[in-house]
Formats: C-alpha cells, sequence, structure tokens
C-alpha cells in the first residue's frame, strides 16, 4: 500500500472550482437571508439570546446593527467569488458568519456549521491561484498546490456523510421509519405521488437507503470507476430531499461541494471552458522533502477534531435523542421529530403564590420552538426568566408585589417521533438554581421509549 | 454491491417519480378537508356573522329612534347573539383576516372605557387609528350597550348614539371587507396543503392552536390571576359588562371542538383534524379530544354566576376548570402537530 503523502504536489484546479461555487452560494445565500427579512426575525426583533456553552460573551450587535455581519459577509463572499484579497476576504466571512452564528443557538443548523468550518478551512486553502484577481493584479505569489489542499474538503465532506450515515443506525430511523413516515405522509395530497407517501414501506425504504447512501457516499465519490454515477446520487438525493422538505439551500451546497471529488483533469476542463487560461495540467508530481511540521500539527488536530466532536455523545448516558447531549456539532440531521409544550411557573418562595409565564413577553415564535424540546435551552430560559423577576417590583391592579429570590418552574411535555407525548420537565425541580453545564442533566425526566 | 444497490435505488425513485401504481384512493386528503373547512366553516362563520352585525346595526338604529327599555333588551340580546357568532370568526386569522385586521378592529377587550368617554365628549375621532383599537369592536359596545346608564346615556346624548353607531358600522365594514376578499382568497386557501410553516394547512393548525390558548390565557387565566400571583384581575374579564364572558368561553370552546371535527355553524360534519388523526392511526388521541372538549363545556356549563360573581365564590372550581383546559393544549400543540408533521412556527426558515 502507498503511504499518503500530503505535501505532494497536485492541481489547484479543483479548490479552484470550490472557491467560486463557494463564494457564489454563500453570496446568494446571504442576499436570500437579508431579502428574507430574516436578520430582523432573528437577531433584531428577540429580546434574549441563547447562546453556547463558553460561547455566551458572544453578543449582538444593537438593532439595525445587525446588518453590518451580514453586509461583511456579503463583501466576504464577493472576495472568495473573484479572489480579490482572497485570505482577507475568506477571514472575514468565516468571522462575520460564525459570529453570527454563535449567537442564538435556536438557529443552529447543521449546514450552518458546515459553511463555518469551510470558510475557515479556506483562509488556509490557496484557492486564488487561479482564474481570480489576486493574479491578475499580481497580489500573490505563484506556488504550488500540494495534495492535501483539496484532500481537506475531501475529509470534510466525507466525515458529513458518514457521521450523518452512522447517526442513521438507530431503531426510530431503521426500525420505526421515523421521523420520515411523518413528514412523507404530509405530501399525501401531491398529485401521482401523493397515494405512496403516506404508504409505510416508502418511508422504509427512504430511511433505509438513506442510510446506505449516507455511509457509502464517500467511499463511492472516492473511487475512480463508480464517481460519475455516485455523482447522480448525490443530485438525486438532494434534489429529492430539496424537492419534499423545507431545507433551504443546503441540498445545492452539497451537491456543488461533492464536485471536488472529481479529478484534476475535469477540474481543469471546467476552468478553461469558462476561460481561465492559466490552468495546466501537472504531469510531473513530485514529493517535497520539506516536513511541513507545523502544516501537519494543524491538520492532525483538526482531523482529530472532526473525528472525536461527534462522537462525544458517548461520554453521556441517557437517550440522544430525549436529552441532546452531543447533538449538536455532530452531522445528525433529519433524525428527530420533537414537538413540545412548556408551561412556565413564577413562584413566591414563601406564599407559593404563581404567575404562568405568557411566553410571547421573552421569545420569539421559532426561539419558543426550539427552547420547549431542549433540556439546555430550558434551563437557559429559566435563567433569564428568573433575571426577569427576581427583585422586580410588579403592579396588579391596586396591588403590588416584590418577587424576591422566586421558585422558576416548568412543566414540560414532549412527543418524539411519533411517540404519545411524556412528561420531559417535571415541575418540581427549582430550575434557576440547577447549574448550566455540560454535565448529564438529571433533571430530565426518564424516557420511556 | 453497491452498485447494484445504487441501481435498485435509481430504479425505485424512477417508479416514484413517473408511476401510478396503484389505484387505491387516499382515506384522508389534505386538500379537500381545506376545501371543506372553507365551504362548510369558514365562510358560513364570516357570512353568519355578518348577519348578525347587520342585524345589530338594526336594532341599534331601532332603539335610536324609540329609545326604550324593551328596545335596549332587544338591543342587548342581539348584541349577546353577535359576540357569540364571533367567536366562529375569530379563529381563522389568516389570509384576508390578517390583512384586515379583523381581530384588532373586532375583538381586542378589555375596552378602554377612559378613552371612550372621551371621545364621546370630543364628538370627533378616527376608529380607524391604532391608537383607537381598544375604544372600538365588539367590547366597546359591551360597555357602551351594558353599562349602568345607557338608556339614558342614549336618549340624551346625540354624542353617544353616534359613537354607538359609528363603532358598530366600523365592525360591519370591517366583516364585509373580509366577506368580500374570501371570495378570491377560497382557491389559494384550499390550494395550500403543504407543510411548510407558510402554507394554508400549517397556518390553520397554528390558528387553532393560537384560538385555544387565547381562550385558555385571554378569557379565563389572566381574569382569575394565573398570571398575577393569584391576585385576581376583574378589570381584564372579556365582555365584564354584559357578564357574558362564561358564555362566550363555551361557546369558544364548542367551536374549538367543531373545527377540529370538521363542523361548521350549519352543523354539517365534514372532514377535520379528527378525520386526518384516524387516518393516521391515532384515533386513542382523537378520542381523548374530543372527551377533553366535552369534559371542558360540561364544566363551563355548570357555573350558573358571571365570571366575576364566580371568581368571588367558586374560585376553586374555576382553577380545576383552568388546569384542564391547560391539559387539553398537551394534547393539541404536541401530539396533534407533531401526528400532523407541520412546522409550528409562524416563520420559514432553512431546515436541517
Amino acid at each position: 500500500m502507498l503511504r499518503y503523502r500530503p505535501f505532494e504536489t497536485a492541481s489547484l484546479a479543483p479548490l479552484v472550482v470550490f472557491r467560486l461555487l463557494f463564494g457564489a452560494l454563500t453570496l446568494f445565500g446571504t442576499v436570500r437571508f437579508i431579502a428574507n427579512g430574516w436578520v430582523q426575525k432573528m437577531y433584531i426583533n428577540p429580546a434574549h439570546f441563547f447562546g453556547f456553552y463558553g460561547f455566551e460573551w458572544v453578543r449582538p450587535l444593537p438593532g439595525t446593527w445587525m446588518y453590518l455581519p451580514f453586509i461583511l459577509m456579503l463583501i466576504g463572499s464577493l472576495c472568495i467569488l473573484l479572489g480579490a484579497l482572497y485570505r482577507w476576504g475568506a477571514a472575514l466571512f468565516f468571522l462575520s458568519f460564525t459570529y453570527v452564528e454563535l449567537l442564538d443557538k435556536t438557529n443552529y443548523l447543521n449546514h450552518y456549521y458546515f459553511i463555518s468550518l469551510i470558510g475557515f478551512l479556506l483562509i488556509f486553502l490557496p484557492a486564488n491561484q487561479h482564474f481570480s484577481l489576486d493574479r491578475k493584479v499580481g497580489w500573490v505569489k505563484e506556488i504550488d498546490g500540494k495534495r492535501w489542499h483539496t484532500d481537506l474538503l475531501k475529509f470534510q465532506l466525507g466525515v458529513v456523510y458518514f457521521f450523518a450515515g452512522i447517526a442513521k443506525l438507530n431503531s426510530d430511523w431503521l426500525l420505526d421509519a421515523q421521523p420520515l413516515a411523518t413528514w412523507l405522509q404530509t405530501h399525501h395530497h401531491l398529485p401521482v405521488v401523493g397515494d405512496l407517501m403516506d404508504e409505510k414501506w416508502l418511508a422504509y425504504t427512504f430511511s433505509w437507503f438513506g442510510c446506505a447512501y449516507d455511509l457509502s457516499i464517500p467511499f463511492v465519490l472516492l473511487s475512480n470507476r463508480l464517481r460519475p454515477f455516485g455523482y447522480v446520487l448525490v443530485v438525486v438525493f438532494h434534489l429529492l430531499t430539496w424537492l419534499l422538505f423545507p431545507i433551504g439551500v443546503f441540498p445545492w451546497v452539497m451537491i456543488f461541494s461533492t464536485l471536488v471529488f472529481f479529478s484534476a483533469r475535469f477540474h481543469e476542463i471546467l476552468l478553461k471552458t469558462i476561460g481561465c487560461r492559466s490552468i495546466e495540467s501537472k504531469t510531473n508530481e513530485k514529493v517535497e522533502s520539506e516536513r511541513y511540521p507545523l502544516v501537519r500539527f494543524g491538520l492532525i488536530t483538526y482531523l482529530l477534531f472532526q473525528l472525536l466532536v461527534p462522537i462525544r455523545h458517548l461520554l453521556y448516558p441517557g437517550h440522544l435523542f430525549w436529552h441532546e447531549e452531543g447533538f449538536r456539532f455532530s452531522w445528525r440531521v433529519m433524525l428527530m421529530h420533537k414537538e413540545g409544550y412548556a408551561t412556565f411557573y413564577v413562584r413566591d418562595r414563601k406564599t407559593k403564590k404563581t404567575i404562568e409565564i405568557k411566553h410571547s413577553d421573552f421569545l420569539t415564535p421559532i426561539q419558543l420552538d426550539q427552547v420547549v424540546t431542549q433540556p439546555d435551552m430550558l434551563l437557559q430560559y429559566a435563567k433569564i426568566i428568573y433575571a426577569h423577576y427576581n427583585g422586580r417590583k410588579l403592579i396588579f391592579g391596586n396591588h403590588t408585589v416584590v418577587l424576591n429570590d422566586p421558585l422558576v418552574q416548568a412543566e414540560v411535555h414532549v412527543s418524539l417521533n411519533g411517540r404519545p407525548s411524556q412528561l420531559f420537565v417535571s415541575p418540581e425541580h427549582d430550575l434557576a438554581k440547577l447549574p448550566y453545564n455540560l454535565n448529564h442533566r438529571t433533571w430530565i425526566a426518564p424516557f420511556q421509549p | 454491491m453497491k452498485r447494484k444497490l445504487s441501481i435498485a435505488f435509481i430504479g425505485f425513485l424512477l417508479v416514484v417519480s413517473c408511476g401510478k401504481d396503484k389505484d387505491q384512493t387516499p382515506e384522508f386528503d389534505k386538500g379537500e378537508m381545506l376545501a371543506q373547512i372553507a365551504d362548510n366553516v369558514i365562510l358560513p362563520a364570516y357570512q353568519g356573522f355578518s348577519v348578525e352585525v347587520t342585524a345589530l346595526e338594526a336594532s341599534l338604529n331601532a332603539f335610536h329612534a324609540t329609545p326604550t327599555a324593551e328596545n335596549l333588551q332587544v338591543l342587548r340580546d342581539q348584541w349577546k347573539n353577535t359576540a357569540r357568532s364571533w367567536q366562529h370568526v375569530k379563529l381563522f386569522n389568516f389570509g384576508p383576516a390578517m390583512d384586515y385586521a379583523l381581530k384588532t378592529s373586532v375583538g381586542i377587550f378589555p375596552c378602554d372605557t377612559a378613552l371612550i368617554q372621551s371621545n364621546i365628549t370630543a364628538g370627533s375621532y378616527d376608529l380607524n387609528a391604532a391608537t383607537n383599537a381598544s375604544a372600538a369592536g365588539l367590547f366597546a359596545l359591551d360597555y357602551l350597550l351594558f353599562q349602568g346608564n345607557t338608556l339614558s346615556a342614549s336618549q340624551n346624548n346625540a354624542n353617544y348614539r353616534a359613537y354607538c353607531l359609528a363603532v358598530t358600522q366600523k365592525i360591519k365594514s370591517e366583516v364585509s371587507n373580509v366577506l368580500n376578499a374570501w371570495g378570491s382568497f377560497r382557491s389559494t386557501f384550499i390550494a395550500s396543503t403543504g407543510n411548510e410553516s407558510t402554507s394554508m394547512f400549517s397556518m390553520l393548525v397554528n390558528d387553532y392552536c393560537q384560538d385555544y390558548e387565547e381562550a385558555k390565557t385571554a378569557k379565563l387565566g389572566i381574569p382569575i390571576g394565573k398570571y398575577s400571583l393569584d391576585i385576581l384581575q376583574p378589570q381584564y374579564i372579556e365582555a365584564r359588562y354584559s357578564g357574558f364572558s362564561l358564555d362566550l368561553l363555551y361557546e369558544s370552546m364548542t367551536v374549538l371542538r367543531d373545527v377540529y371535527r370538521g363542523i361548521g355553524p350549519n352543523g354539517v360534519n365534514g372532514v377535520g383534524f379528527d378525520d386526518y388523526l384516524i387516518a393516521l392511526d391515532k384515533s386513542t388521541l382523537d378520542q381523548n379530544i374530543v372527551n377533553n372538549y366535552n369534559s371542558i363545556l360540561s364544566d363551563i356549563s355548570s357555573f350558573s354566576g358571571t365570571l366575576e360573581t364566580e371568581m368571588q365564590n367558586n374560585l376553586p372550581a374555576l382553577n380545576a376548570l383552568f388546569t384542564k383546559i391547560s391539559n387539553q393544549v398537551i394534547a393539541l400543540k404536541t401530539d396533534m402537530t407533531a401526528a400532523f408533521g407541520v412546522l409550528i412556527t409562524y416563520q420559514d426558515n432553512d431546515g436541517d
């Protein structure tokens, strides 16, 4: 077996094509985000934000200043697309995008995490070596491409698929075809295919093929023989998900990103077709004697990080879908249909007199939707409520009351993947006093399968 | 092996996308449900409300022409019919109702009596102004027609009469706007069957749950102190002056139960949420929901006084009713919406 040589000279053509597609997609995605009014809805309207553990110091900008990071994203995307001050542009894009994603876990999506990671990787990849303003103007020197430049992206894509496939190896997905059975039947009214959509066998077929697809596609794409065929699968698979589920631009991100698996020759032809003249195939691939210790260290660290973070849930007891400990940043997509209902109470410790919380006083509808099924967000919400009421003078008609150190309690019921709803949080816990950390949360009611 | 699997997959997709290899009709059709909800429930509700509002205007004019206690009684009875009819309409807060902000212009309570009085004294006002929202609508009429000296004020004060008429006519014009707009909106409504949050089916489910929660919170919870450390808040009672609150709660819960079952004001039992749940093999849940509604309705009808007097004399029973109503939310918002697979939020977003 040949030893893998990451520092072998290799064509940069796949990377350049990737840069163009990624820049165009993030430009489109950002414009779409702004045009849909989501900046206002997700980052200006909310009164409270649910920061990520350890990143609570990341705070939103006041009012319409929240448009600023999105404008920076647009500029960053343009720099990436045009290859103009490319590394600065990639850094700008990565920082502004990641800043926005860190503000509120309400809006966490695996594909946003993916975009963040790619933005980060692009900073270190010389994707502006061809077909770029940087080269035209002479802002960068010519350097050779290395194998690891494109392989790193292939690795990242492989990780996304493979862990998404591993995550599907669970009884809800394989034995009950959930949540696909729930989601597919919502299309039963469609002409022609509608009749099939509430058929159980269809949900099972989709579930099993989806799982097999995710687990095998990285290897299919790596094989020269199977690749064209695999790519057809990629396109069909993601177009289907795009048609059946409301998942935004993600299918397009994957359809375009996986092109990176194609050969250098393929990308060189592609680049020549769109008018890039500088690109040419390197036939004399040579191994450099240099060791690049820093790059080596960085790559190994990143690889380990990507391989270990998705399996950190193994450190926790309890049901992963129920407790959601180690759920995010692990490529667990489309695995759960969770609906919940939460009633929060603020109680006077002595008299036990109670206020039931009106969620709309604190949360936007989309925040509420996320909070009611996610343990860490329930706890953060309890602390927000506590901070609001503790020591506050409350006026009800002619009555004035001050609540000092009130109890914050909640009764939460959740339905998971088609099961009848069951108790999720019992009202006996003084939630605001519970520690917010990464330890196993024992106050979540045990899951009854 | 992989190749074989993939070929099978592609072949399968071709079958899915090109072939209709079964002629079995689906047990439940969302489009049919929306069409029936539109024709059996929503349109009759708007038409019924429109008829009641027209009758209200007529009784108001009759009373103003001959301001006797008898005519006032006729007028008050007609107001009650109108307020009851409003319960059938307010649930559907999407499409034209949303465009014309029908709920804000007709159904806001409690009304601002000080503002109403100052408008009457001034003699000139713009009831379309947002600042006058709580000085107009059905519950401004609750005050105007049921407060202690309605008879003498109507006999002696031309401004008072004019204000009552202006409020009534505004309701009438709002509902006729919405009813007219439904003429063309109907086809949009019945065609929008998706599960994305902007589809009409999702809107219907969301509005249904929201209307239920409003009944729980505004009609009962707030007055009986559930949001105020158990301090009673009679000033927030709906229809406080007519003492009609519990009747309206009863009517609202009846409407919620009936819409759930696809029953409209005319009593025809069409396709509703219950049929969808049964088609999804959730008949136990369906039975629970219906039983809960019936139990809630029987509890409400057991009260003999007004909400305000029951709050003084019978608070534990009201608290028990509140708990019962709260428990039903879990069945609706968690189990029912989970089974339907609709997105419960009001905004579309990138999914995962």
